[in-house]
């Protein structure tokens, strides 16, 4: 067969088709006639001419058909026409295909949605550097942090890496001659960092070596948005002079529109050595990172990083002790070394709410084929095989997926809209900028596989259990369509068993996160964070020049705010949980006297009196601070627990010294008077920072200090009187805040939270879909057994015990899904583990709200069509068809 | 798509094939109402010709090369599509009446060759 020329013409065939279509009515009409003509010439009437023809011609419709079949390509025809024929049938049944089309969009939106997010973060990674997938993120501890030496000991010392580069941000003043100083955020980087990242600046130069010494004159490149709103394009801007913190810098170069790196800053400056730079207990830079040489691997680098670590410690053992690098790929850097329990749970989320989804659609599309059992066996009586009425089904399903897919890209579009606005406005995750959040061909590939696999999944049980009709008990049974029906709720029934597990496991999931998350303020931090107002009130230099004039003001300040009514306490601090503390460097009593360059630091806060009480910490020995804890009273010091531990194990801390220093020069010893429990100042992941000294404010110079209030009254409400007292002393006074606690830590934990909010929108997305896939097949039934109802009530059956019959109905499978699901949400959860603070993955308060929530949907779901049959009129219902 | 129905129609076809496209040799081109005539007056009472599958026919013929078609008067100047062979088609014609030859041939032989009794003794002979 000489089968290209055969499929050119059924090409033409399939292009032509509806010209051809014609032609071919009017060649066998032709035929037609002609045969009639000549038999009215042999003498027959023309009634039985055309008679003759057509029974002479043979069966009109499968001569067409078959003729059809060969013009153009059998399946693609027929494909076509089941397309027609299956959005026939769809658009006959609006409320069904509204409610298929909807519940896809919602499934498929959200796994789009989440991979549209994991997409930017685990695979398109730094959009801006070449290669990212070769860089590796290096920190001393979990978190951040370098200290320069160490980062000159790893670039000497490390074989796997090309190059290796020092990031740190800075906030700067920036003024030049056209404009008044405003504040920028800056980026100090090591001179080649833009070589390892692979690209250069598009004006002027980059940065050199030369840049890096102490003696050299400041340079800095801007960032293009930056050099556009602020210079206008300027190109004259290379060779200009900035101020820069007050000292003249000169702009060298421009990098590339839309490069930022590593976060969305305004310019970069070389990170210049100098002196207090070069200590080795400054851990004050963000983050090393380097290019890996070819053929080291991830694994290889990390290895060869620990050894250098190890060999810094044993060298450093005051400085480095407990301070080994951290060696992290984009995700594990940028997310955290959680970023696969994160994004894995959210992918296990979402995958679950698609199942519901699509055993919903099945348990809707069951219901509908049985419906529909009349006219298909109709269809196989009249000659279907079994594989086209399967495809017919199968190519309804599509269809509804196909809707749904496109839906639920819009979906996803505006959901990561969303997302991207929230993480954005909250601006702290400073690397949610440098995250490409555009739904590119990946997605569209992804949601056309979801889409599909999800029309397979839903679309080929019913479709098969369809194929499988008695045809001749169907037809003979009326059309009832009651054929299978057994079979029919049993399928349907573990249905919903299957759609309420996974409801169940996802809100217990929601419900630990949100428990945690709620724990990180309370248990996790180590105070009671609610019900706390906190501003710092600026004191300008020239109005309080020294201690005295400082003091003085908070001291009037403190007995203002203590008389407001609803004000329970008031106290000072110098900085509040986990907001960080100072580093400063210190000797114990009794170590072995260092150099200035390997002396280790503590975290210190300085405090006045009360500052525990108002927090709810508790003071668990010793004493608190007072106020003739003065310059003249003997140097005193608190430490936490966590301190003591560290540095006294086993020994009682009261009584202890220690002193610090500034530059090289001790100060006075400092005794602890007191151990309080633990308040965390930084992550919980970076312990050594939260072994905390407490300091007396009035024996420090400290600057401007938090003023925090304890209240009995909602905190946001004293915020206008809180204000009203600083003006009090200071009519122009400016002030940052008051802000609550909560506000204040909300951002800090902004990012646990919203995981946790997504987790809850996807949980009640779930509990949704899977409480009106219970209201479905209950009012299904229902109407399927308003007869049998009818006889029921007719017979002296109450209206109470139609409720319990379809509730009985209801709630066996929610039942029975509910302990499925409790059982596996234990197992489940085991694997959010890393994430938790303070909450048992079996939580048993977060499963009891589960449990509950979900209980109540499927009564609410159950409800409607009970009403319905407790309403059933038997008289009616008997006729009932 | 091949089950037994579109193998029986192989068969029919083959032979329609082989009529259609010797008709068109022998009186020139004609359209498909004017071939069925023919085959049905040339085989009368032989071959019961169900006039409707000759179009399929003529369109598997005309996509393999072996017939043109082209849209004319017919003898009362109505619109028609006539059909004609072209020089695909006479080697196939040739092709086909070779292997209908032979196939008669074989028939034959078949038919001569084996008497009745042996038939018997071959029905007999399996249990």
């Amino acid at each position: 067969m000489s089968w290209p020329r055969v499929f050119a013409a059924r090409v033409r065939g399939l292009v032509f088709r509806s010209r051809l279509d014609s032609q071919l009515e009017d060649e066998l009409r032709f035929h037609l006639e002609m045969q009639a003509e000549d038999n009215v010439r042999i003498g027959m009437n023309p009634a039985e001419a055309r008679y003759d023809a057509a029974r002479r011609f043979g069966g009109m419709e499968s001569v067409k058909e078959e003729y059809r079949q060969h013009r153009t390509f059998a399946a693609i025809e027929t494909l076509f026409r089941d397309m027609r024929y299956a959005a026939r049938t769809l658009g006959r049944n609006p409320a069904f295909t509204l409610v298929a089309v909807m519940t896809l969009a919602l499934g498929i939106g959200v796994n789009a949605a989440v991979f549209t997010v994991t997409n930017a973060v685990l695979f398109k990674g730094f959009s801006y550097i070449e290669r990212s997938d070769r860089i590796l993120y290096m920190t001393s501890s979990e978190g951040c942090c370098v200290s320069y030496p160490d980062f000159e000991d790893w670039r000497a010392q490390a074989k796997s890496f090309e190059g290796m580069a020092i990031v740190h941000g800075v906030q700067v003043t920036l003024s030049d001659k056209g404009g008044f100083p405003e504040y920028r955020y800056a980026t100090e980087v090591s001179a080649d960092t833009f070589r390892l990242i692979g690209r250069e600046p598009i004006l002027g130069r980059d940065f050199t070596k030369s840049d890096e010494i102490p003696s050299a004159a400041p340079v800095a490149i801007l960032n293009y948005s930056f050099w556009e709103s602020r210079f206008g394009k300027d190109p004259s801007i290379v060779g200009r002079t900035v101020r820069i913190n007050g000292a003249p810098a000169t702009v060298v170069g421009v990098m590339p529109p839309g490069f930022i790196f590593p976060q969305n800053q305004d310019l970069w400056v070389p990170l210049v050595p100098t002196p207090n730079v070069l200590k080795r207990a400054n851990r004050d830079t963000w983050f090393v990172f380097g290019r890996m040489a070819d053929g080291v691997t991830i694994q290889s680098a990390r290895a060869e990083m620990e050894t250098i670590g190890r060999r810094l410690e044993q060298a450093y053992p005051l400085t480095n002790k407990g301070f080994p690098p951290v060696v992290r790929d984009f995700a594990g850097f940028y997310i955290g070394p959680n970023a696969s329990v994160i994004y894995g749970s959210l992918w296990g989320a979402v995958g679950f709410v698609l199942l519901i989804a699509c055993a919903n659609l099945a348990n809707l599309m069951l219901a509908r084929a049985l419906g529909r059992s009349r006219e298909i066996s109709v269809r196989m009586a009249l000659g279907a095989g079994r594989w086209r009425v399967v495809r017919q089904l199968l190519i309804e399903s599509l269809m509804l997926s196909a809707l749904g897919g496109f839906f639920g890209w819009w979906i996803a579009k505006w959901g990561v809209r969303a997302w991207e606005l929230a993480s954005r406005s909250r601006g702290y995750s400073w690397f949610d900028h440098v995250l490409d959040y555009t739904l590119d061909y990946r997605v569209l590939v992804y949601l056309i596989a979801v889409s599909a696999g999800a029309a397979l999944l839903f679309g080929l049980a019913p479709a098969l259990r369809l194929s499988k009709l008695d045809v001749n008990a169907t037809l003979k049974d009326g059309g009832r369509g009651s054929t299978g029906g057994a079979h029919g709720n049993r399928l349907s029934a573990l249905l919903v068993v299957a759609e309420m597990a996974l409801a169940v496991i996802l809100l217990a999931g929601a419900g630990v996160m949100i428990r945690s998350y709620l724990n990180t303020y309370s248990a996790d931090i180590g105070v009671q964070a609610v019900k706390i107002l906190t501003g710092i009130p600026n004191l300008a230099a020239s109005r309080y020049p020294d201690a005295r004039a400082r003091i003085s003001f908070y001291d009037r300040l403190q007995t203002s705010l203590e008389a407001i009514p609803g004000v329970e306490s008031v106290a000072l601090a110098s900085t509040i949980p986990m907001m960080g503390a100072a580093r400063l460097s210190y000797a114990l009593d009794g170590a072995t006297p260092v150099d200035e360059q390997s002396r280790p630091a503590l975290s210190a806060v300085t405090i006045g009196p009360g500052y525990f009480r108002t927090l709810g910490a508790a003071v668990l020995s010793g004493r608190d601070f007072n106020d003739a804890d003065g310059f003249s009273a003997p140097r005193v010091a608190i430490v936490n627990q966590r301190f003591a531990r560290r540095f006294w194990p086993g020994e009682d801390p009261l009584g202890k010294r220690f002193r610090l220093f500034s530059g090289n020069t001790p100060e006075a010893w400092l005794t602890v008077v007191g151990v309080v429990s633990n308040i965390l100042q930084s992550d919980m992941a970076r312990p050594e920072l939260n072994s905390l000294v407490y300091l007396p404010w009035r024996q420090m110079a400290a600057g401007d200090m938090n003023v925090l209030v304890r209240t009995s009254v909602p905190p946001g409400s004293l915020r206008t009187t809180f204000r009203n007292e600083v003006h009090a002393l200071y009519s122009d006074m400016p002030m940052f805040g008051p802000f609550t606690l909560i506000e204040r830590l909300q951002t800090r934990y902004w990012d646990k939270a919203r995981y946790a909010v997504l987790f809850l929108i996807f949980a009640g997305v779930a509990l949704l879909l899977a409480s009106v896939g219970l209201y479905a097949v209950i009012a299904y039934s229902v109407s399927r057994r308003t007869q049998e109802m009818g006889i029921r009530m007719a017979l002296g059956a109450a209206a109470r015990d139609m409720l319990s019959l379809v509730f009985r109905e209801g709630m066996f499978p929610v039942g029975i899904g509910l302990a499925i699901g409790l059982a596996a949400s234990l197992a489940v959860n085991r694997v959010l583990k890393a994430e938790l603070v303070q909450v048992s993955p079996g939580d048993p308060v977060a499963l009891a709200a589960a449990s509950a929530t979900l209980i109540l949907a499927a009564v609410l779901g159950c409800l409607i069509p009970a009403r319905r049959a407790m309403r059933v009129e038997p008289a009616v219902a008997l006729r009932h068809d | 798509m091949k089950d037994e129905h579109s193998a029986k129609a192989d068969v029919l076809q083959g032979t329609l094939v082989l009529l259609v496209l010797r008709t068109l040799e022998a009186l020139g081109p004609l359209h498909g109402y004017g071939i069925a005539r023919r085959i049905e007056q040339i085989s009368k009472e032989l071959l019961q010709l169900n006039q409707g599958t000759l179009y399929p026919a003529l369109l598997r013929m005309e996509q393999e090369g072996w017939i043109t078609s082209k849209w004319g008067a017919s003898e009362k100047n109505r619109k028609a599509k006539f059909y004609s062979i072209s020089s695909g088609g006479r080697k196939q014609l040739a092709r086909e009446t070779k292997d209908w030859e032979r196939m008669r041939s074989t028939i034959d032989r078949f038919l001569g060759s084996i008497p009745e009794t042996l038939g018997d003794e071959a029905r007999s002979g399996t249990p």
